[in-house]
């Protein structure tokens, strides 16, 4: 069949069994293309599956090129190793109905992705939804949601918020000193100027431009 | 391998920072202070840290002819003819260029773990496979770099890359510092690297134009006893290296002639 992408899926059944390796293929001779993407489904990976799982796939020529995953802790392991990593919730519908809003506009089904540590320049993290950085984003890193962007450390890469043309999205940073910002189809330079330490800002459009301004208190990691 | 063998990876992301020069004058210095210690260029398609260390005339075999066994291993270590605890080992020959195999990298350094205390692994420049067979043996790594922001980018990227692969520590030197252009801020400050970076420093190395002659004599500075300003700063990575607490060299009182000294001593005192 001819498919959009050049590249092929290879999705993990769901995980009843007890060990992520007894639920690869026995063969992978289907598997025709260099780099795949593998949807890791509800496994929780670690850095170190995920490595092996790396590594398994190399051994036989095939490079990972993208993740997906429903667990987050999958989605950091990827990120973390420099893997582009796709949080997929499960569809509000399914979802326990402890959750308060169950109210099913697309923006609510969208989970907000974390990411632990700095990203350094050449990383990038990639989400449907809202990303929460704890850590600086280096110079040369850069982050891309199609909701908010939030970092609980220093911006000084790329942050892209509302990429898909979200116009109410916005970046919030405890130092906001980016390269460039870009809000759904905006872009602007970062400041030339460094901001007074101590001080969360956000950038957000308003009529029409992107703007920076000290960050409103409710604003940040809410 | 032996379990006590520090096998650490001399890095830079940028080309041209001093990954080499680092290596050799490291080299020489730990080989003074006693430990015995193996150079290994994993830069072989460019070599040139037999050059640094006036050895390139003995080279006859490679880590290549080791692994297919057409020599033994001490036959292929050439052995410093000043400093006998110092031995240089190419990792292969600039014909066989994709030769070398992360695999094979690390059976090399292994052999080598048995019978020196530290391997230095001089990588080559960029993010690559060769980059990446040299980082595939280390255990720690020393990232290089100067207070440029291109350099300080790139040894950013590869602080990322080594973060994945679980290499510890990683620890930082920054080369070609001049006090006097940090003082004027044309250049970035020992700060404004470390703030990006956030990687523990073990030496500054100071801009020093002994370093060029030294290069082209193929004597290393640390190996002449030279009291110049970089000779010091290498043997103090050196030192900390093996654990000494070492205060770093503070860049605003270095680089100052015996004049300028004297005259803020004098403006110290009388005001
Ligand atoms: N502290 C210093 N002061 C002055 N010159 C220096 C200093 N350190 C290095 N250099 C010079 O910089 C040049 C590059 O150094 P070196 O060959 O060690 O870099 P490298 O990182 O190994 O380069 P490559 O990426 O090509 O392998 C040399 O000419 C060397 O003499
Ligand atoms: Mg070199």
């Amino acid at each position: 069949m001819a498919t959009l992408s050049q590249k092929q899926i290879f999705k993990l059944p769901s995980c009843k069994r007890n060990d992520w390796r007894n639920a690869l293929p026995k063969k992978y001779s289907d598997l025709e293309e260099k780099k795949i993407e593998v949807d890791c489904n509800d496994w929780s990976f670690s850095c170190r599956d995920l490595k092996q799982l790396i590594n398994l796939l190399e051994n036989i020529g095939i490079k990972l090129d993208k993740i997906y995953a429903k667990r987050t802790e999958t989605v950091v392991s990827a990120s973390s190793l420099g893997i582009s990593a796709q949080l997929i919730l499960p569809r509000p519908d399914l979802q326990e109905s402890n959750q308060s809003h169950k109210d099913s506009s697309a923006e609510n089904s969208e989970g907000i992705l974390f990411h632990k540590g700095t990203l350094r320049s050449g990383e990038q993290i990639e989400h449907e939804g809202h990303i929460l950085v704890l850590g600086d984003v280096n110079p040369g890193a850069q982050v891309s949601a199609t909701g908010d962007v939030m970092i609980c450390g220093r911006l000084m890469g790329t942050a892209h918020a509302g990429k898909g043309g979200k116009t109410s999205a916005k970046i919030v940073a405890l130092q906001l000193r980016p390269l460039q910002l870009r809000i759904a189809n905006q872009i602007a330079r970062g400041p030339e100027e460094k901001p007074k330490d101590g001080l969360a800002e956000e950038a957000l459009i308003q009529k029409g431009t992107i703007v920076i301004q000290p960050a409103n208190s409710n604003g940040f990691c809410k | 391998m032996a379990p006590n063998t520090r096998i650490i990876l001399i890095c830079s992301g940028k080309g041209g920072v001093g990954k080499t020069t680092l290596t050799a004058n490291l080299g020489i210095a730990l080989a003074q202070q006693g430990v015995k210690t193996a150079v290994l260029d994993a830069d072989f398609g460019l070599r040139n840290l037999d050059l640094l260390l006036g050895l390139e005339n003995r080279i006859v075999y490679t880590a290549q002819e080791v692994l297919e066994e057409t020599c033994r291993l001490d036959q292929a270590l050439v052995k410093h003819k000043r400093e006998s605890n110092l031995a240089l080992l190419p990792a292969g020959n600039p014909r066989m260029l994709d030769w070398l195999k992360p695999d094979d990298m690390q059976r090399i350094v292994s052999m080598l773990a048995e019978k020196f205390d530290y391997v230095l692994i001089d990588c080559p420049a960029g993010v690559e496979d060769g980059f990446k067979n040299a980082a595939s043996a280390a255990q720690e790594a020393i990232v290089i770099t100067t207070p440029e922001i291109s350099a300080v980018r790139d040894a950013d990227r590869v602080i990322g890359l080594l973060n994945t692969k679980s290499i510890k520590p990683i620890q930082l030197v920054l080369n070609r510092v001049r006090p006097k252009m940090i003082a004027s801020q044309e250049m970035l400050s020992v700060n404004d690297v470390t703030d990006i970076l956030a990687l523990p420093l073990l030496g500054l190395v100071l801009e020093d134009e002994q370093v060029i002659v030294s290069t082209n004599r193929g004597e290393p500075l640390t190996l002449t006893g030279s009291k110049s300003p970089a000779a010091r700063c290498y043997g103090n990575v050196a030192r900390r290296l093996q654990g000494e607490d070492i205060p770093l060299i503070d860049p605003s009182k270095e680089g100052q002639s015996l004049r300028d000294k004297f005259r803020r001593l004098m403006a110290t005192k009388i005001f």
